[in-house]
Parts: structure tokens; C-alpha cells; sequence
């Protein structure tokens, strides 16, 4: 709008000066952006010398009144500006090339900024583009690949599930391995980001090395996520910005070749099971029987007339998610701020799943009109509300919903379903469709979450030189779960029919609070820039929660969170007493550190930091532990003899540091609260009476652990800026890990969890970018985000440097040792294994014959390579993800070659080759193998994977085409999601680091609008 | 500058205050110093040592690598791995369980006697002290004679490897190397005469706890085992004396926790306790609910029995006995003809009912430990060890026919054997029947199993999936190996591993 007024303005001054200057000719022409060709608007154009000048209009046209021999100039922001000489021609068309000092981007440098070029660190950034506009709940399972050296992985596909989040491999076995998150400074639960909305942000800084995270010491162990949401600019204009998106969610492929009725009968057939060889279930107790049994094996006929059901397609569904977010922002003078709202609704690919989302953030900056001082405040206010599937990842044939989905027998159908009653009666194992079918129906469990951030950050410029800072957040989120199981269900009816059904509810609320207080000094000598900042740190955090098991329901007055029908406790018996339980747990930090900066002509830095930190975690002696780094750069291609070279930019980086993890085991601040300690709590003891007992035998030496880094790394960009990128090679050194110490067990406990051993990341970041193409109308560019890590570990706790299960000294973390499969036995069906020696056997020893196998289930490569293009408006983008040097046991597909549950689950139809008689050459072991049970690589499947990872095209509408809509933007796209994976891994997912009956993250395509008033 | 001194102070007041973030201490938490202040404190430390014991991982052992079950009706292959297969080394189940549950039994009772020393009873607080010692005692010797009973080769070779003592708390750098079976029945002796005198009670009305019939019949137990059957007969005699054989009516009872007939010491389980859970189905480790052990959900036909009785062990039973009506589920199904059935596994349904539930918990039931009945059966060891086999009195025929008098409420034949061989099989078979899935039949067949000539033997129909079938009663596999794990922290105990098992 305001655009529009100025321009109109313009067009009326410029008709005014014609008036006054009668005798000067008309220049006209169109300006344009070299990078993308597109027309600029709004360019200043001034006839150099005078006062006289215009603005360019929506398609970069002008007008203006100039002599022959005048100069025009023509500025914008983020622009070179140009000068061209007015000659005969009375047209002027202008490409303007984008400012590259001016476009330099702003880098996060612990609690500071810093121009790229003066920054030190070792950091990655991803900007709003590229988070925006995703059809993913999370904000951090967008990031997947985007970021060298962060691996995130997903395991679930559950809406709102959690990921795992790990930088440049893992630092600590049993410690916390995820970044700290923060987001606008304060500091939240990296477990939890599905009530944030992506569309907020602005952008994610990963700051990675030692010179950058040290100064985060106590909790930067293992890299800091710097999130900053989107703000207004002062002196702007209302701006509404809406952006909606649909998507569809569907079940990836999995290449397991399940069997189908046929198939199923066949095999029952062939190996006297179930129905396909006439026997019936349950025919002699009289139960709820499907079949009765013919006493005779099923003919072909009779199989072709069964039913063939596919019990995927039963529980899984097209999901359907909708995503609006409409944002506001404007400023004023000393003023400016931002506003989004969001609504998000997603439908899980499995049935009964789903989230619902409402966000609201307010932010805020402000200034005195002296500039002195400065504030800012963000609040985020989320709630989202999700029916969550349990008992996913189980075995329970009544609990797991995947396992109704993967393992139903098809010829079984909907239309069997007995009533709840029946099922109850009698258990029959291949029932299981039928149990999870009336778990469902007759459960609830919805989780509920109210998630506040709120940050406050103030300065006041006390002199020139000297700024105090104070920077606090608060974290706090309520998570109320319910769980009710219906009276009339089987698993009530038959586990425990005395109590009439059931409700729980708990209320989770967690408190994180945290302030820093600094006190900076800057000042210029010349060349030379010092910086001296003094810190104080305080961190609390409190969780409190309740919760209740109501025993007893009245179905026909029972609605799940109400009260109504809650049936009384009767003298008869004990089977409706209530339980209650109550948690409180507090956990805290404190820390002053100092930071050192020094910059001579933008040519040489360094960095330095120390800091002394204290947590509540450990004994008093070992409390307080000292971190620091150092970090230094040399900016090449600023020195003079680098005048001439292709390098527009070239910064050599080199750092040194540690930093602390407290965190020593489980996943949230308060667990492991006081593993120094012994002592004895009082429980419900036998025969129900109050019991003490002693409940810890605690390791009053524990400390900090410590992560050492060193970093060197190379900035670049040449060719015109057309190759650009950073290189970066590390290696941490992880020492005084967080371990179970082996102890004898008449410690009444085998391991001790203690400060010992130490584990190495080694590892490349890689960034490259490339504009293959750089034209007016077409530009395409490539960019390689990759990352290779290899963890060793030394000095383990044990007597021969080796751990079952952690690994062995200078061999990957969690070194998979096991049996070596060796085949099928041609002569009796059963499997082959490699002994010590090398020599085939059927009958290994496992404690002997097992070996360690290089593999293990961290990922040696990850990253992805990405290609965006754009032409006249049209934009495609796409992202193949990468991964490789990662193995892991395919328990599924374990599960779907078990010969003991033929005729009770469905299993994969490679049983159709399994060796029958001596000669038989196959890969598939006798149905009446009988040495399946030792643990071996059978199963154990290599990871690597490409995936179509993130697809969007799209279309922006030129403005001109919008100018009597009322709209100032229009951008139409569609993304996918998952479009594809190559993988030698027959599952759903790749990429998921849990296997075996998981809730596997979906395909999703969608599709988006994005409008701008 | 004035400015700065303002700030600073701030600064440093702030950093006074902020001490509250890191002395934090988290609510509930007993410290050892100040845990037990009274008798009451006591009381509940000496219930937090009965909350550990757990007679389920002893029962799963003996019902799974035994001959006592076969694959139920409902059987997702619980088990086929392990027992089904005598799969056991030293990184099974079974020897990690049963040796760490041992050392956080005598962890427990050692640390809990700190606090009990600490502690100066009042006059008329001394008799309860005294009984709170002796129950931990007693609980110490049970629990040694336990993991000796898993982990000697012989338990009537005293010079034989028993396991580590463990008579106060250790040091976390520990690491003990395996006493004596004849050092560790010192210990036992030792613990159990305190007890014997510090204990107020002879008998316990609810038959839950502790009393000096505890320590007896558990005296009576390890003689048998060590073969001294002049301490055991005494002992044994006068328990069955003092606690007269159920009738029947008082028998079915038993296995209800309706009646504490015959009952000298029982584990309670109750609703909603510590133990009210469903445990790991045909592992090892077991807990929770007893009968979980063979069923899923009840212990009925259509209740999930992953395992049932086995053949041969089945073959045993008179219907014309208590016992069978007491053991076997009316659900279950008898084939007439099961060696020809067509479908042997549905056709032939034999349920467990041994513990099918209590206080409307299905298959959750009390854990019997001591019975008359086993008394009964140790003095007829003590016969037959003597070679007094036949006759109306004092014989192996007479202390049978005594078990069967009471199970079928008739006067029974006496039976007649005709060497010691066929006594001592008579015995194990007889308690076979009588102790079915309470936990006995390992140990007894590697006690018993040479001086009666028996071997673990299951019916060819029961182990035709796996054929694996018999077990010889000299198996290395009846002495469970030192775990694995243990080694970790405790390398020297590798050289004391036991035969069989790799070294």
C-alpha cells in the first residue's frame, strides 16, 4: 500500500518538476535484479547533482527528465549502486547486482552477532525459506539433511512424535547427546517441539565448534541450536502474510512380500498348521471360534474360496492434514512487532492418531528515542491436543496397532470381529486383528499441552563503550494425558474383570527459568576492535505433576476427562480404590564466565572464553568445573595480495575448547538428580504394607563430563560468488564419560555408573554451493551438505578393553558383536554359523564364537544434495537425503520369517523357498529349524539410504498480475515429502534408527498457498 | 564509573542469592544416618526385605528346563528358545537372575543390619528388635542356601565351590572369589542359630513371616540336600508333626490361599502389592503373578496356556487324587487316546491351575515355600538313605503311603520297594506330583536323579518340534554357570567357573 502511495507520489513530483524543466528529454527503461532477472520495484533513480528524481514501479519501470550528458544513479537496498551517463538514447535498461558486503550475512556467536567475515566459529544457518511452508508437524524433522553434521532422526511417525538430534556424532553414551536449544535466548525441552509452528521462524543458527559453544559451556557439549522467530522493522507498514497448506499423508512401501490368503493356506498346508491343514482353534474348549476345523487339509479349492483381506490398509488411512498460519507485523519509530496465529491439524497415518494445533506469538522490540536502551520480548502461547497411539514398538497382539496391521492373517476379516465379550473368553494368539481392533474402540488416550515460551531481552549503552545486558526466559509447558479403558473390553474383561474399567489422568508441568547478566565493553583503537564481556548465568528448572487411576466406570454415564461416571470402591472387595501419585523435582545451573574479543582491520580475530560452572547434580567436591576456549581467524582474501585472485571471500578458522555435560543420564534435567548419594526411600512393601528399602547405591565421585574440540576450517567463495561454501574438520575428544563401571554383583547391582573412558568424533562438514546458472530468467543452483563422522572409543571399564554392547577400545561406538550367519545347511535346514575359527557349524558358542563386526548403528555419512531452480517465477527445489555406514537388525522382517508363528500371524512369503529336503539349496532355513535361537547378523541389514527427501515446485505470480487484486504476493506450490527411498532395507523407513513394529513416518504431498496483503 | 559499582554490586548480589540453583535436594529420600530412628522405622526395613523375595524365577527354571511342561494350546514360542531347547550358558537368563536377585537379597539385609546396629532399642522395644535381627537372618541364610543351591556342583561336597559370603556390606572395589560349599553352610549355620534365638515366635498365624518353624524346615531342606539325613529326620519329623498334612477340602483350599493348611511359610501376594503385574512369559525372569508362568490370562482353557502340563508328568495324576483335581483347570480337555490324536495340541488341553488367582486377581496366588508335605518327603529320604524301605513305620513305604492317604482321603495301599534305587524313585516321582510347578523339580533331579536312576525325560509328542528330549541327571546343565556379567567387574571368578560351560 504504502509502496503504491509512494510511487503515485513520485509520478506526481515528476510531473511537477517537468513543469520547471521544460527542455529536458524523457529517459525511460525497465531495472532488473542480475541475480534472478526479476524487475525490481521501488529502485531510487536521481539525476546526479540535483534533487531530481523518481522510483522505479512495479515491473522496475521508470521515468524521468534528463539531459544528454546528465548522470542517473540508481540505489536500493542490498543493491551495488549504478551510475549510468544519459547519451542519445532515450531508453536506459539496468541490471543491479546484488551488494555482497551488504548482503553479508549476520552470524550467532554465543550471546553476540557477528558479521560472517569477523566470525570465528564453526556455525551452519538455515533461513526461513528453507523451513517454511513444510507440511511437517516439527520444525526440527525439517531440518533432516539441511545442516552439515546434524543428524536427525525420526522414529516414528506419530503426529508430533520427537527426534533425535545429534551434532557431529554422539559425545556421551549414557549423557545427554542433543544440542541445547534455544529459541529468541531461552533455553527449551529438545524433546519437545511439536507445538511450535515453523512458519515463525526466522531462522536456525548450529553453532558447532569449541569456540562457539564454550561459551554455552554447561550445556553446549554437544552443539547449541539458535533459533530466532521472525520480528517487524520499525517504520514499516502493516503487513498480513497468510499461508495455507493441505497435505496428504500415506504408509511408505515396504518390500517385506507378505503373504496373501493363498500363500498363507499354502504354508499352513504344507507344515500341518492351523487352518490350512483343517485344524481348527479352540474347537474342544468352546470358544468363539472363527473356524471349527475339517480334520482334513484345505483343498486348492477351498483356499481359492477364502477371503483375502489386507489388514495394512484396515489400520492405516490417507492422512489428512490442514496448516494455516496468518502473520502480522509493523513498526513504528521506536517500535515494531510481529504477530502469527496458526492452525494446524494433522491426521496420523494410522488410524486413531492425530494432533491439533493453535499458536500465537507476540513479538516486540522497542527503543528509547536516545537509542540507549533497547528491549525486545517474545511470547509464544501453544496448545495442541493428540490422540496417541500406545504399545507401539511392542509385541502386545492386544496392544500394537502395527502389529494388527503387519501380522493379521488376511483370510481373516473385519466382518469376524467378535464382540468384546467373546474375546475376552478365550485367547487364541492369532485373534490379534481382532484384540487391537477392540483396544481401539474401547480406549482413549489424548494428551493435551499448554506450551509457553517468553523472553525479555534489555541493554542500556551506559557510555559509548560500555552496554549491561539482561537476557531471561521462562520454559514452561503442561501435558495432561488421559488414558481410559472402557468397562465392556476385552483387555478389561480379561485381565482384570473385577474392576470396571478404567481412567487416568496426569498433569505434567515442567518450569525452566533462565537469566544471564552481562556487562560489555567495545572499543576501537584504530584498526585494532577489543570486546570484554562479564556473564552471570542462573538456570532453574521445576517440574511438578499428579495424577489419578480412577477405577471403576459406569459406561452408560462415562465421558473420558469428566467424573460422572466414576463408580465408588463397594466393602466387597478392593478392586475400585483409586490411586494417586505426585512428583516434584527441581534441577539448576549456575555459571559466570568471561569473553575476550579482539579484530585487527577485519583481517585477523580471536576469541576467547573462560567460564566456571556449577551443577546441582553432583557432590559438593566435585561441583564446579572450569571450560574455555580459544578461536582465531585470518580473513585471506582481505590482505592486498589476494587483490586480483578468483576469491571474493576467503577465511581460514581454527579453534580450541571444551565444554561441559551435566546431564548424565535419561532424557530430561531432572533425571539422574543425585547419583552421588546412598539412601532408601519408603515404598508399598510386601503384603501391602509401608516397606524401606534402600533404593540407590550412589558414586559420590561423579562429575562433569568434558567434550574437547578442535576445529580448522576454510570459508570460501569465488568465481563471482558462485562457488560458495565452508569446510570444516574436527575431531572431540570425550573424556570422563558417563559409564557403568563393572562391579561384582554383590554389590547387589552389576555396574556402578561412574566417571570413565573416553570417547572420539572425527569427522568433515562440507557446504558447497554452486550457481550453475545465474541468468535473468533462469537460475539453477546445487548445493552438497554433507558430513563424515567416525566414532572410537579408549580406556572402556573392563578388564580386556571390551564392552557388550558399548563396544571395544579403538572400535565404533556400539559395535554390534555377534554370531556370524553363515547360511542355510543344504543337508538338515538348519542355519550355519562361523565359529572362532572360521569353521561352519550348527551349534555355536555364544560365548565363544561371537565377534565383533565393524558394523554399528551410528551413520558413518549423512547429508543431502539439493538443486533449486527458478525461471520467470517458477521455482522447484529438491533435496535427496543421504546416508550411509549404518547397520541395524531388521526385527520385522525377523519377525515375518519366525516358522513358529506360521498359522498365527502373517509372515513373508520367502517362506515359500525354505529348504524341505536334504539337497535343498535355499536361503530360508527348514520350517523345523531348531538352532534359531542365538542371536546372530541374519538379520542385521545395512541402512544406506537416498531419498527423494523434500520436493516443492511452485509458482510466484508477478506482481503486475496482482495490481487490481488487492494482493500484493501470490505464491502457489506443492511439496512432497518421502517421495521416494533406494535402500537395500526392505522396511517403511529407511531412516528410522528403531526397527520392529514402529510407527513408520509417512509420504506426505501437499499442497500450499502463500498470499500477502 | 559509579554506574559500573552499581551494576557490579547487583551482580554480585544476584550471584549470592543464586545459590538455590545447585543445593538442591530432591524430596523423599531417606540417607542412610537417619533412616531408622525407631522400632517403626525398623519394621518397615525388615518389610522391605520380605518385599524382595521371589520364589517365580525359581519356578519358571524348574518348569521350563524340566520335563513338568510342553507347548500349550496358545504358545507364541514362550520359551522354545531357553528350556525348551536346554539352552543355558553363562549369558542366560536364568544365572544372571538367580545371582543377582541373591546378592540384592544379602546387599539388602547387610546394609539394613547397619542401620540396625546403629539403632538402641528401649527396654520394651527389645523383643521386637530382636525378632526384626532374626527375620534378617534367617532371610541371610535363605538366601546363601539359595544361590548355593543353583551354583555348586554338589551340594554334598563341602570342599566343592559354594558362592561368595556375604555377611556385611561390601566395598564398591570388591571382588570376592567363591567360598567353600562347607564354609558357606558355616555361615548359614551360624546366621540360622541367631535367628533360632532372637526369633519370638515358633509359628506364624498368617503363615507370611518368619518364625523359628521357618528356620527348622529350612534346616531340615539343606540337610536333605547335604544328604545328613540325621539332622533332617528330627527336624522334619517334628514339623509334620507340629503341622498335620491337609485334608482334602483344606488341600484345594491351599492353592486359593483359602486355607494355610500344611503351611510353614508362604510368600504373600497381594492386590495391588508389589507383585501385582504380569511378568516375562517364559523367561527366567519371571515376577508378578505366578501363574503367568504358563498362561497368559487365566489359568482356563481359553486363557492364553503358552504352556501346559506335560505328558508324562500328566500320566501321573489320579483322578481319584486331590491332586488333580487341584492342579489341572475342569477346562482342560483329556484326550482318551492323545498318542494317536490327530491334533494333539488342541485335542489334548491340560491347564494349569496350580495358582489361578486370588482377592479377584487372576493368577495371582501366595508363593508357597514351606509345606508339611516336603517335610514328609525328607524323612522319607532319610528312609530310604538308611535303607529302611518297607514296613508300616519309619520307612519310605509308610511316609508315602502317609501322602497319599491324606491326598485321596482313603487309607492307600502300602506299597513295597525293592531296592534303594526304586525307593529313592518313588520319592522323586512322588514329589514329582506333589511339588508340580512349585519350583522343585530341577534341583531334585540333580540331587536325586543318580540314587533313582532318573533322568529329565519328556514325551516324544511334547519335544517332537525341537527333539530335544532328555537330560541326563549328571548334565553339567543342572549347575548354572557363573553369569557373565559378573565376570566384568570380577575377572578372578572366571578361573572358578563352573564345568561345562566354555572355560
Amino acid at each position: 500500500m504504502k509502496l503504491k502511495l509512494t510511487w503515485l507520489l513520485t509520478l506526481f513530483m515528476a510531473f511537477v518538476m517537468q513543469l520547471s524543466f521544460g527542455q529536458e528529454k524523457d529517459i525511460t527503461g525497465t531495472v532488473t535484479a542480475a541475480s534472478d532477472g526479476l524487475p525490481l520495484p521501488g529502485v531510487t533513480v536521481l539525476v546526479k547533482g540535483t534533487a531530481r528524481g523518481t522510483q522505479t514501479d512495479f515491473d522496475g519501470k521508470y521515468s524521468i527528465k534528463a539531459k544528454s550528458g546528465d548522470v542517473l544513479v540508481f540505489s536500493f537496498v542490498s543493491m551495488k549502486t549504478a551510475e549510468r551517463t544519459v547519451g542519445a538514447a532515450n531508453t536506459i535498461d539496468l541490471a543491479m547486482a546484488d551488494d555482497v558486503a551488504a548482503l553479508d550475512e549476520v552470524v550467532i556467536t554465543g550471546y553476540s552477532t557477528s558479521s560472517k567475515k569477523k566470525s570465528a566459529i564453526a556455525s551452519s544457518k538455515v533461513t526461513s525459506e528453507t523451513i517454511e511452508n513444510r507440511p511437517n508437524a516439527s520444525l526440527v524433522q525439517t531440518l533432516t539433511g539441511q545442516i552439515p553434521g546434524l543428524d536427525i532422526s525420526t522414529n516414528s511417525g506419530q503426529p508430533g512424535a520427537n527426534s533425535l538430534v545429534q551434532l557431529r556424532g554422539v559425545n556421551s553414551i549414557n549423557g545427554n547427546t542433543e544440542p541445547l536449544f534455544l529459541i529468541d535466548g531461552v533455553p527449551v525441552n529438545e524433546d519437545n517441539f511439536r507445538s511450535l509452528n515453523a512458519n515463525e521462524i526466522e531462522s536456525v543458527d548450529v553453532l558447532k565448534d569449541a569456540g562457539a559453544t564454550a561459551i554455552y559451556g554447561s550445556r553446549g557439549a554437544n552443539g547449541v541450536v539458535v533459533i530466532k522467530t521472525r520480528r517487524g522493522t520499525k517504520d514499516s507498514t502493516l503487513k498480513v502474510n497468510y499461508v495455507g497448506i493441505l497435505s496428504y499423508a500415506t504408509l511408505q512401501d515396504n518390500r517385506y512380500d507378505l503373504v496373501n490368503t493363498r500363500q498363507a493356506l499354502e504354508l499352513e498346508r504344507t507344515y500341518g498348521r492351523a487352518r490350512g491343514a483343517g485344524l481348527g482353534n479352540g474347537a474342544q474348549t468352546g470358544g468363539n471360534v472363527l473356524f471349527p476345523g475339517t480334520g482334513s487339509p484345505l483343498t486348492d479349492a477351498e483356499i481359492a474360496q477364502e477371503a483375502d483381506f489386507d489388514w495394512i490398509d484396515f489400520f492405516f488411512r490417507t492422512g489428512v492434514t490442514e496448516n494455516h498460519t496468518i502473520t502480522l507485523s509493523s513498526g513504528s519509530a521506536n517500535a515494531s512487532q510481529f504477530t502469527s496465529i496458526g492452525y494446524f491439524n494433522q491426521e496420523g497415518i494410522l488410524n486413531n492418531s492425530n494432533l491439533q494445533r493453535f499458536n500465537f506469538r507476540n513479538n516486540i522490540n522497542g527503543s528509547s528515542s536516545n537509542g540507549k536502551f533497547n528491549y525486545g520480548t517474545s511470547i509464544s502461547v501453544n496448545y495442541s491436543k493428540s490422540d496417541q497411539l500406545t504399545s507401539i514398538g511392542t509385541n502386545g497382539v492386544n496392544q500394537n496397532p502395527l502389529f494388527g496391521a503387519l501380522s493379521s492373517l488376511p483370510y481373516f476379516t473385519p466382518d469376524d470381529q467378535p464382540t468384546s465379550q467373546q474375546l475376552a473368553n478365550d485367547f487364541f494368539i492369532e485373534y490379534a486383528p481382532f484384540y487391537i481392533t477392540d483396544k481401539l474402540n474401547t480406549s482413549d488416550r489424548l494428551d493435551e499441552e499448554l506450551k509457553i515460551i517468553a523472553g525479555l531481552n534489555a541493554s542500556y549503552k551506559i557510555t559509548d563503550d560500555i552496554t549491561a545486558t539482561f537476557n531471561g526466559g521462562v520454559d514452561y509447558q503442561n501435558v495432561v494425558l488421559l488414558n481410559s479403558q472402557d468397562p465392556i473390553s476385552r483387555n478389561q474383561l480379561r485381565f482384570n474383570p473385577a474392576v470396571d474399567g478404567f481412567a487416568q489422568q496426569n498433569s505434567d508441568r515442567q518450569f525452566s527459568f533462565q537469566s544471564t547478566t552481562s556487562l560489555n565493553w567495545n572499543k576501537q583503537f584504530g584498526k585494532h576492535t577489543f570486546g570484554l564481556g562479564g556473564y552471570l548465568e542462573y538456570f532453574k528448572a521445576h517440574r511438578r505433576s499428579f495424577g489419578f487411576v480412577a477405577n471403576g466406570l459406569d459406561p452408560a454415564t462415562f465421558v473420558p476427562q469428566d467424573d460422572a461416571g466414576f463408580l465408588a470402591d463397594t466393602p466387597d472387595d478392593d478392586a475400585r480404590v483409586d490411586t494417586v501419585s505426585a512428583t516434584k523435582s527441581d534441577a539448576g545451573l549456575l555459571s559466570y564466565f568471561g569473553a575476550f574479543d579482539y579484530d585487527f582491520d577485519s583481517k585477523y580475530g580471536l576469541n576467547a572464553v573462560v567460564r566456571r560452572d556449577a551443577s546441582y547434580r553432583f557432590a559438593t567436591t566435585n561441583r564446579w568445573a572450569t571450560f574455555w576456549s580459544i578461536a582465531g581467524r585470518w580473513n585471506i582474501s582481505n590482505e592486498s595480495f589476494m587483490d586480483d585472485s578468483v576469491f571474493q571471500d576467503l577465511k581460514l578458522r581454527a579453534s580450541y575448547g571444551t565444554s561441559g555435560n551435566q546431564r548424565i543420564q535419561g532424557n530430561t534435567y531432572w533425571s539422574g538428580a543425585d547419583l552421588p548419594f546412598n539412601f532408601f526411600t519408603l515404598l508399598q512393601g510386601y503384603g501391602g504394607a509401608d516397606a524401606i528399602l534402600f533404593n540407590q547405591l550412589g558414586n559420590n565421585e561423579l562429575k562433569w563430563e568434558t567434550v574437547a574440540q578442535l576445529n580448522v576450517g576454510v570459508d570460501f567463495a569465488l568465481f563471482d560468488s558462485r562457488l560458495r561454501g565452508s569446510i570444516d574438520v574436527y575431531e572431540k575428544e570425550t573424556t570422563d564419560l558417563f559409564q557403568d563401571q563393572p562391579i561384582s554383583g554383590v554389590n547387589g547391582q552389576f555396574t556402578l555408573r561412574a566417571n570413565t573412558g573416553t570417547l572420539k568424533n572425527r569427522g568433515v562438514d562440507v557446504a558447497l554451493n554452486y550457481d550453475l546458472v545465474r541468468t535473468s530468467d533462469l537460475n539453477v543452483g546445487v548445493q552438497l551438505v554433507g558430513n563424515y563422522n567416525q566414532t572410537e572409543l579408549a580406556d572402556l571399564p573392563s578388564e580386556d578393553g571390551e564392552i557388550i554392547g558399548i563396544g571395544r577400545n579403538g572400535g565404533k561406538l556400539r559395535e554390534i558383536f555377534t554370531l556370524r550367519y553363515a547360511g542355510v545347511n543344504p543337508a538338515t535346514g538348519n542355519l550355519l554359523y562361523l565359529d572362532r575359527n572360521n569353521n561352519l557349524t550348527e551349534d555355536p558358542n555364544v560365548d565363544l564364537d561371537r565377534v565383533w563386526t565393524d558394523r554399528n548403528s551410528v551413520p558413518d555419512f549423512t547429508g543431502s544434495f539439493n538443486i533449486n531452480v527458478d525461471y520467470k517465477g517458477w521455482f522447484l527445489q529438491t533435496q535427496m537425503q543421504f546416508e550411509a555406514g549404518r547397520d541395524q537388525f531388521d526385527n520385522d522382517y525377523s519377525r515375518f520369517l519366525n516358522p513358529d508363528v506360521i498359522g498365527q500371524f502373517r509372515v513373508s512369503a520367502d517362506f515359500l523357498r525354505a529348504w524341505q529336503q536334504p539337497g535343498d539349496v535355499t536361503d530360508i532355513p527348514s520350517v523345523n529349524v531348531n538352532n534359531d535361537q542365538f542371536g546372530s547378523d541374519r538379520f542385521l541389514t545395512p541402512m544406506d539410504f537416498i531419498r527423494l527427501r523434500f520436493a516443492q515446485f511452485g509458482y510466484n505470480f508477478p506482481a503486475k498480475s496482482l495490481e487490481t487484486t488487492g494482493i500484493s504476493s501470490l505464491r502457489l506450490f506443492m511439496n512432497a515429502e518421502n517421495l521416494f527411498t533406494l535402500s537395500e532395507f526392505r522396511g517403511f523407513d529407511a531412516a528410522s534408527r528403531l526397527n520392529g513394529l514402529e510407527y513408520p513416518t509417512p509420504r506426505i504431498l501437499s499442497f500450499g498457498v502463500e498470499l500477502g496483503f | 564509573m559509579k554506574k559500573i559499582k552499581y551494576l557490579l554490586s547487583i551482580c554480585t548480589l544476584a550471584f549470592l542469592g543464586c545459590n538455590d540453583a545447585i543445593d538442591i535436594q530432591q524430596p523423599g529420600r531417606l540417607i542412610p544416618e537417619t533412616t531408622f530412628n525407631s522400632i517403626e522405622d525398623l519394621q518397615r526395613g525388615i518389610i522391605g526385605i520380605y518385599t524382595l523375595y521371589d520364589t517365580t524365577q525359581e519356578i519358571a527354571l524348574a518348569t521350563n528346563f524340566t520335563d513338568e511342561v510342553a507347548p500349550g494350546v496358545a504358545t507364541g514360542g514362550q520359551g522354545f528358545n531357553t528350556g525348551f531347547v536346554f539352552e543355558l550358558n553363562s549369558g542366560s537368563t536364568a544365572p544372571f537372575r538367580m545371582w543377582i536377585d541373591g546378592y540384592i537379597e544379602l546387599f539388602s539385609i547387610n546394609t539394613f543390619l547397619v542401620g540396625l546396629d546403629a539403632y538402641t532399642p528401649s527396654a520394651d522395644e527389645q523383643a521386637e528388635y530382636n525378632n526384626i535381627r532374626g527375620q534378617a537372618l534367617a532371610f541371610r541364610a535363605y538366601s546363601h542356601f539359595q544361590l548355593l543351591s543353583y551354583f555348586s556342583t554338589d551340594y554334598a561336597d563341602d570342599n566343592a565351590l559354594g558362592v561368595p559370603i556375604q555377611t556385611s556390606v561390601p566395598g564398591l572395589g570388591d571382588q570376592p572369589l567363591r567360598d567353600t560349599n562347607g564354609d558357606v553352610y558355616a555361615a548359614i549355620e551360624q546366621d540360622l542359630d541367631d535367628a533360632q534365638t532372637l526369633l519370638s515366635d515358633m509359628s506364624s498365624a498368617t503363615s507370611t513371616f518368619i518364625s523359628r518353624d521357618f528356620v527348622s524346615a529350612l534346616r531340615a531342606r539343606i540337610a536333605a540336600y547335604r544328604g545328613d539325613y540325621t539332622t533332617a529326620l528330627p527336624l522334619a519329623q517334628d514339623l509334620v508333626n507340629r503341622y498335620p498334612l491337609a485334608t482334602r477340602a483344606e488341600f484345594t483350599g491351599i492353592w486359593l490361599d483359602n486355607s494355610n493348611a500344611e503351611i510353614i511359610f508362604k510368600l504373600e501376594r497381594s492386590f495391588n502389592g508389589p507383585f501385582d503385574f504380569q511378568g516375562a512369559s517364559g523367561s527366567v525372569a519371571a515376577g508378578g503373578w505366578a501363574g503367568n508362568m504358563w498362561a497368559f490370562v487365566n489359568a482356563t482353557a481359553g486363557g492364553g496356556a503358552y504352556y501346559e502340563f506335560s505328558r508324562n508328568l500328566f500320566n501321573l495324576f489320579d483322578p481319584a487324587d486331590v491332586r488333580y483335581d487341584a492342579y489341572l483347570a475342569p477346562s482342560s480337555v483329556v484326550s482318551p487316546d492323545y498318542q494317536n490324536a490327530v491334533d494333539f495340541v488342541n485335542e489334548d488341553v491340560l491347564v494349569v491351575q496350580k495358582y489361578p488367582g486370588s482377592e479377584g486377581q487372576f493368577l495371582m496366588n501366595d508363593l508357597k515355600v514351606f509345606r508339611s508335605a516336603e517335610m514328609l518327603l525328607i524323612q522319607a529320604e532319610a528312609y530310604a538313605d538308611a535303607n529302611s524301605l518297607n514296613g508300616g513305620s519309619a520307612s519310605v513305604a509308610a511316609a508315602i503311603k502317609q501322602l497319599r492317604d491324606a491326598r485321596y482321603g482313603s487309607p492307600q495301599a502300602l506299597p513295597t520297594y525293592t531296592t534303594q534305587t526304586e525307593a529313592f524313585a518313588a520319592i522323586l516321582n512322588e514329589r514329582r506330583v506333589e511339588f508340580a510347578f512349585e519350583g522343585h523339580r530341577w534341583k531334585d533331579i540333580k540331587r536325586l536323579g543318580a540314587r533313582a536312576n532318573q533322568n529329565i525325560v519328556r514325551d516324544p509328542l511334547d519335544c517332537a518340534q525341537f527333539n530335544v528330549c532328555e537330560l541326563n541327571n549328571n548334565d553339567f546343565r543342572l549347575t548354572l554357570p557363573i553369569p557373565l556379567t559378573e565376570f566384568n567387574g570380577n575377572p578372578g571368578l572366571r578361573e572358578q567357573q563352573n564345568p561345562g560351560y566354555g572355560n
